[in-house]
């Protein structure tokens, strides 16, 4: 892994950050912190406000970043793909059509909930879903791309929500995973209705959630949790097993997996003080640590995890790297 | 001889003859219920001048035959009746399968006990046989779709197969999906001609405002709170200085908005909170303590504690509110209120106690088996489950929304029990699939009691599948063999006439319903063999009572 760029976005703390899939090309990523969102075009290295033409009187706390699956996939169709960007704040989701340049803001039910997670569902252009976790709220769904929103939370006994994962097959299966306070719940009706999974009570909080990009078949899903390491499914969540390769201590801020079909896929996990990459599905890791990856605090991977994509990191003291792995 | 007993007792050999023609009589009225082609018993009403009734539950059915005019007869038919009644009861379906299996398990005892085997001897063999069989349909049991969460769709079938109503089965299996095995319906009957359902978020109680000043929205008829503190309590409320406290400690400790729950506030009290209740200054609603009576109080006040955090304040502890701290209100994200009931939604407790205290009643529901805890305890379970479902059953004439609500009230109960406890094939096929196991027992012994009472079993499991066949009008000999061809798992659907692999074409029974029906209709069966002699008593208790609270058997 080595470093690229670092970068002073003008955040006090940096709560999420985001990319778009095609990143390496048109350098276009943001910034979510308690000031608000910043926008950068140039590969991270200068940013600007994205809330500029929005005529706010006070900086907007945003706390959570998703972009539409289809976003930009190829930067020949730019025009005519989707551009929509989805950035959660304090008791309302705003939504982008043109890379963050303008912004419409849809209210979420009161009290305001604070936004933690957001998940577009895989299939959004056809579907239209959208799903935001939220602290003590639970789960709030969008059935219209992000103009009205309602909580679906029947079963989900914790409402304290930090990852949201849906899964690759959902137009088929309808399944998502929320990570909370007490463990791992999942929805097997399109987060109509939750159920617990065994996750231990003991292990949680769970930070980060990442299901296997051949979910279908082998229903693997990682969960990260705060102070208790790498989970493991194999089950679609049923039971559940710490990765055996495991061994660095912090908490699980982020997670990704290469999307492939290989029945032991890459990870990347990234801790508040360290990035950990593993090629044979967790039984061994190369661990980096350095100065300037303490108070990582999120994480993203436009192109995945592979040999030589980017990927960028936000920190709480409002700093975002950019990395290659 | 007292007045009561004037009548002759009965004895060996008629008293037999009359208990099977009591018997057989209650379940001849039973039998053509049996299956999803099964026909209806109409039953006229003794008390009023309305048609007859029309029914197609065995349990009903029984509940309503009250009394035949053979003496001799009649404790045979009581007998079943009390049996089919405390299985309604227990599991709200299979009493025909137990009306018909108790059927030929009795009279083919009755036959190789005149014939000269002991009766003793008979029955122990017969329980020894029904273990067979149970360990059988549990060896059988799958759940629908992925346990132990299930699909809409599995749900659905599950209860075409006891409803044959395919808009209210496609509802329920929707209802259960969302709601799950122990969640809250509430089945109403509606003011439209057909079926609609209802999800309420959060959790509400049957106890509203304590007073109607405390209403803030006058066309609603109701009040809501955000971010509310809530002050959980059974206490009685006489003075005002009682509860000054609650109002001095959230002011201090910046609470604006206060739920309190008592069970009973004296009007001085209420001035107070009234003069309290600004919506500049400080919000405050008051409810009474749900439920009847200080256990059920209690039971609100631990889940409630649980659900929100704080502590509760309980009469009998010698709580008043002159200690309460700021750590002692619960929290909930909102709260609501009207004239008949109260609810909260996001209660602001420990995720973790909340899950490890249901997790606690759902054992205690699996544990017991007395039904009046267990329903007690599902309904507790099902209100701490954060969501509710209500579903109104509407129709043309209030009979018609009489059969279809007590129907869906039977469905609901069955996909409750195949949700928590699986299923397994369904017409009659799992009984069926039981005829090996017992087979082999035979082959293992020379005991012409054990070698007769296995031969009953291997009769009587059959016998379900012969009734709902013939019962929709094909031939049972044919059907049987066509499935002992077929093979484990496969049966007759008699909607398409064909065999068919149960399971995969969605006929499945809820494993709980096919193990108590045949739990009791089997060791009833052979208790009633063991009978010799009955005395018949002229006044009769009445027989319009339900019999005396059931106990689970867990099986």
């Amino acid at each position: 892994m080595t470093r690229i760029m670092q970068a002073v976005t003008g955040l006090t703390a940096i709560h999420a950050v985001a990319a778009s899939p095609t990143f390496e090309q048109d350098g276009l990523c943001f910034a979510a912190g308690s000031d608000g969102l910043r926008v950068s075009t140039d590969g991270g290295s200068t940013w600007r406000d994205a809330y500029a033409t929005f005529g706010l009187r006070e900086p907007l706390t945003t706390t959570a970043l998703a972009l539409s699956p289809a976003f930009a996939q190829d930067r020949a169709q730019r025009a005519n793909s989707d551009r929509t960007i989805f950035a959660g704040a304090v008791g309302g989701v705003l939504r982008s059509h043109d890379d963050g340049k303008t912004w419409r803001i849809a209210g979420l039910p009161t009290p305001p909930p604070f936004v933690t997670a957001l998940a577009v569902s895989p299939h959004y252009l056809e579907d239209g879903l959208v799903f935001a976790g939220t602290m003590e709220d639970g789960v709030l769904r969008s059935w219209d791309r992000g103009d009205s929103w309602a909580a679906w939370n029947f079963g989900l006994l914790d409402l304290n929500v930090y990852a949201l994962a849906l899964s690759p097959d959902f137009a088929h299966d309808d399944t998502l995973y929320v990570g909370v306070e007490s463990g791992v719940f999942r929805s097997s009706n399109g987060g109509r209705a939750w159920r617990e999974t065994a996750f231990p009570m003991e292990c949680a909080p769970v930070l980060s959630l990442a299901i296997s990009s051949n979910f279908a078949a082998n229903g693997v899903i990682f969960a990260g949790t705060e102070a208790s390491g790498l989970w493991i499914s194999a089950d679609r969540g049923v039971t559940w097993r710490t990765v055996s390769g495991w061994e660095t201590s912090g908490p699980i801020n982020a997670l990704f997996l290469a999307p492939t079909c290989a029945q032991q896929p890459s990870i990347l996990a990234v801790t508040n003080v360290a990035l950990c990459l593993s090629h044979d599905g967790g039984a061994s890791w190369q661990v980096q640590r350095s100065a300037e990856l303490t108070g990582v605090t999120c994480a993203a991977a436009p192109a995945g995890v592979q040999p030589g994509a980017q990927v960028l990191l936000g920190t709480g003291d409002g700093r975002v790297l950019v990395c290659s792995l | 001889m007292s007045n009561n007993l004037r009548l002759p007792p009965v004895f060996q050999p008629a008293t037999y003859c009359a208990f099977m023609a009591g018997a057989d009589r209650i379940i001849a009225t039973i039998r053509p219920t049996l299956g999803p082609v099964a026909r209806t018993v109409a039953i006229q009403r003794p008390l009023d001048h309305r048609g007859p009734e029309v029914l197609d539950n065995g349990g009903v059915i029984a509940k309503r035959i009250i009394q035949l005019p053979d003496y001799r007869a009649d404790i045979g038919a009581m007998f079943v009746r009390d049996m089919l009644w405390r299985l309604q009861e227990q599991e709200g379906d299979g009493t025909a399968t137990a009306a018909v299996l108790f059927q030929m398990t009795f009279n083919e005892g009755v036959r190789l006990v005149t014939a000269g085997l002991n009766a003793r001897r008979l029955q122990r063999f017969l329980e020894e046989g029904i273990e067979v069989i149970l360990d059988e349909l549990r060896r059988q049991t799958v759940f629908p779709g992925a346990a132990p969460v299930s699909d809409a769709h599995h749900l659905s079938q599950v209860a075409f197969t006891v409803c044959q109503d395919r808009e209210l089965s496609d509802l329920l299996g929707e209802i259960f999906s969302i709601v799950g095995g122990y969640g809250r319906l509430e089945i109403r009957e509606g003011s439209s001609r057909g079926l609609e359902r209802e999800y309420v978020e959060g959790i509400y109680w049957e106890r509203g405002l304590l007073s109607r000043q405390m209403v803030a929205d006058p066309q609603r008829l109701r009040s809501e709170l955000e971010d509310a503190a809530i002050v959980l309590s059974d206490l009685h409320i006489q003075e005002p200085q009682q509860i000054l406290p609650v109002l001095v400690t959230a002011f201090q400790s910046g609470l604006k908005r206060l739920l309190i729950v008592a069970d009973e506030i004296a009007d001085s009290a209420l001035s107070l909170l009234f003069a309290n209740n600004k919506p500049d200054h400080m919000q405050i609603l008051a409810v009474k303590t749900p439920g009847f009576g200080r256990e059920q109080q209690a039971d609100f006040l631990v889940d409630a504690a649980v659900l929100c955090g704080g502590r509760p304040f309980l009469r009998v502890a010698g709580d008043t509110f002159r200690s309460i701290r700021s750590e002692d209100f619960g929290r909930a994200r909102r709260v609501w209120a009207d004239l008949r009931s109260f609810g909260l939604v996001g209660g602001m407790g420990n995720p973790r106690q909340v899950r490890r205290h249901l997790a606690a009643l759902r054992a205690a529901h699996a544990e017991t088996d007395d039904l009046t805890l267990r329903s007690k305890l599902h309904e507790r379970i099902g209100r701490l489950m954060s969501g509710s479902a209500t579903l109104r059953v509407g129709g043309v004439t209030v009979r018609e929304i009489e059969a279809r609500k007590a129907l869906a009230e039977r469905t609901a109960a069955a996909v409750r029990g195949a949700m928590q406890e699986g299923v397994v094939p369904g017409g009659g096929a799992a009984l069926l699939a039981c005829r090996p196991a017992l087979q082999r027992r035979i082959d293992a012994t020379n005991d012409p009691e054990a070698r007769a009472a296995y031969q009953i079993l291997l009769r009587a499991v059959a016998e379900p599948l012969r009734t709902i066949v013939a019962n929709a009008g094909y031939d049972p000999s044919d059907a049987l063999a066509e499935v002992r061809m077929a093979g484990t798992g496969y049966g007759f659907d008699v909607l398409t006439g064909r065999v068919t692999e149960m399971c995969t074409a969605g006929i499945a029974d809820p494993v709980n319903v096919v193990k108590a029906a045949t739990y009791a209709g089997l060791t009833s069966a052979a208790l009633a063999l063991t009978i010799d002699v009955m005395v018949h008593r002229t006044e009769q208790p009445s027989h319009a009572t339900p019999p005396p609270p059931a106990r689970r058997k867990r099986l």
